[in-house]
């Protein structure tokens, strides 16, 4: 009789507590590929740096380039923090606005491009032919290769 | 009027003169490290105070440690309570002082703010009024109703404001997005510098979707 006056509250109890646990594991992975991001919409882009947003949590290139569809418009593509960008040798030097570069990487879910084309950013190569790794590890975006941390 | 001040904060306040000149919210927000250190430290202390709060009102259900009293729970776990308190909202100002016109249009923060209003109103009415009579329950395996209460929405409050705090990274409802017509309003992104889209005039404008 008492054990069971003290079953429902601890389940109640229970849920609640696995319910917050659950928001903290997602806060783990910070910012999931997937929320925002379509893995099966990859793009090539290829254009000038028209602006870079160093900051936190991810920096943001903005570069004119032509989409799937080909027309050319502007757009911004996420990169890892400016922290990360700097030690995979990414840097306000490397990045100025001007620079020719290819950025590989997935278009965002909704695909509006309203107000501009977004897209997630996985490797950029810069006019030396010089390829770099430019996003965040372990947010779930397909693993194809460009990370170099991902298991081969 | 909060917005001017915003704009002021974010733009304007610390910045010196040159073409690079940032203000220091800027700054923050460009930082290396200190930015990731605000944001972990917001989330550890976070841990320690919703984590500490959760143990009172469990115990103030009737849920756990139901032969220890209140008052000794209470008593042993809220100094750890207030610590994290201080440290979450600390962290969490100067993050908010990082991007303020961001989280002013973001509507998850502004759930966020309601669920904290709310629970910090819940803090006040159990103080005030609930805990009148604690001797009377102190050592009351499950205490009446009013506590019990008040130790429910307290949990869900701020499983709220936790919640809602996590969404707030994600663009769904992005200003200059077409967005639904209400996530504009309470987001108020008419006066955000990307506009409102409402997602029902896009389609009008672009005709009928193939």
């Amino acid at each position: 009789m008492n054990s069971r006056r003290i079953t429902v509250p601890t389940l109640i109890g229970a849920g609640l507590l696995a319910a917050a646990a659950l928001g903290v594991g997602s806060a783990a992975a910070h910012h999931a590929f997937s929320a925002e991001f379509d893995g099966k919409a990859p793009v090539l882009l290829r254009g000038k740096v028209t602006k870079v947003e160093w900051i936190n949590p991810h920096a943001w290139v903005h570069l004119n380039a032509a989409g799937p569809d080909g027309a050319v418009r502007e757009w911004m593509v996420e990169g890892g923090t400016p922290n990360t960008l700097l030690r995979a040798g990414i840097d306000r030097g490397t990045l100025k606005v001007g620079t020719e570069i290819i950025v590989r990487g997935y278009q965002s879910k909704d695909r509006s491009c309203e107000p501009i084309c977004k897209a997630n950013g996985r490797d950029v190569t810069f006019p030396d032919g010089r390829k770099v790794f430019m996003g965040s590890s372990g947010t779930g975006a397909p693993k194809d290769g460009s990370d170099p941390t991902d298991a081969k | 009027m909060v917005r001017e001040v915003l704009v002021w904060l974010q733009t304007g306040l610390g910045k010196g003169t040159g073409d690079t000149a940032q203000s220091w919210s800027e700054a923050l927000l460009g930082s290396l490290n200190f930015w990731g250190l605000l944001e972990g430290t917001h989330l550890i202390s976070l841990m320690l105070f919703a984590g500490t709060i959760f143990v009172v009102d469990l115990r103030l259900l009737g849920v756990t440690f139901r032969r220890t009293p209140v008052s000794v729970v209470s008593d042993r776990v809220l100094p750890l309570t207030v610590a994290g308190f201080a440290l979450v909202v600390a962290t969490g100002l100067a993050l908010f002082f990082a991007k303020p016109l961001f989280y002013y249009h973001n509507v998850w923060f502004r759930a966020k703010l309601v669920f904290l209003v709310l629970a910090m109103l819940n803090i006040a009415v159990f103080h005030m009024r609930v805990q009148r009579n604690q001797s009377d329950w102190d050592k009351a395996e499950t205490p009446p109703s009013a506590a019990r209460i008040s130790a429910a929405l307290s949990l869900a409050s701020w499983i709220l404001v936790i919640a809602m705090g996590r969404f707030i990274p994600y663009d769904w409802f992005e200003c200059g997005k077409p967005i639904p017509h209400l996530a504009n309003v309470l987001q108020d992104c008419k006066a955000s510098e990307k506009g409102a889209i409402d997602k029902g005039d896009l389609s009008r404008l672009k005709g009928p979707a193939k």
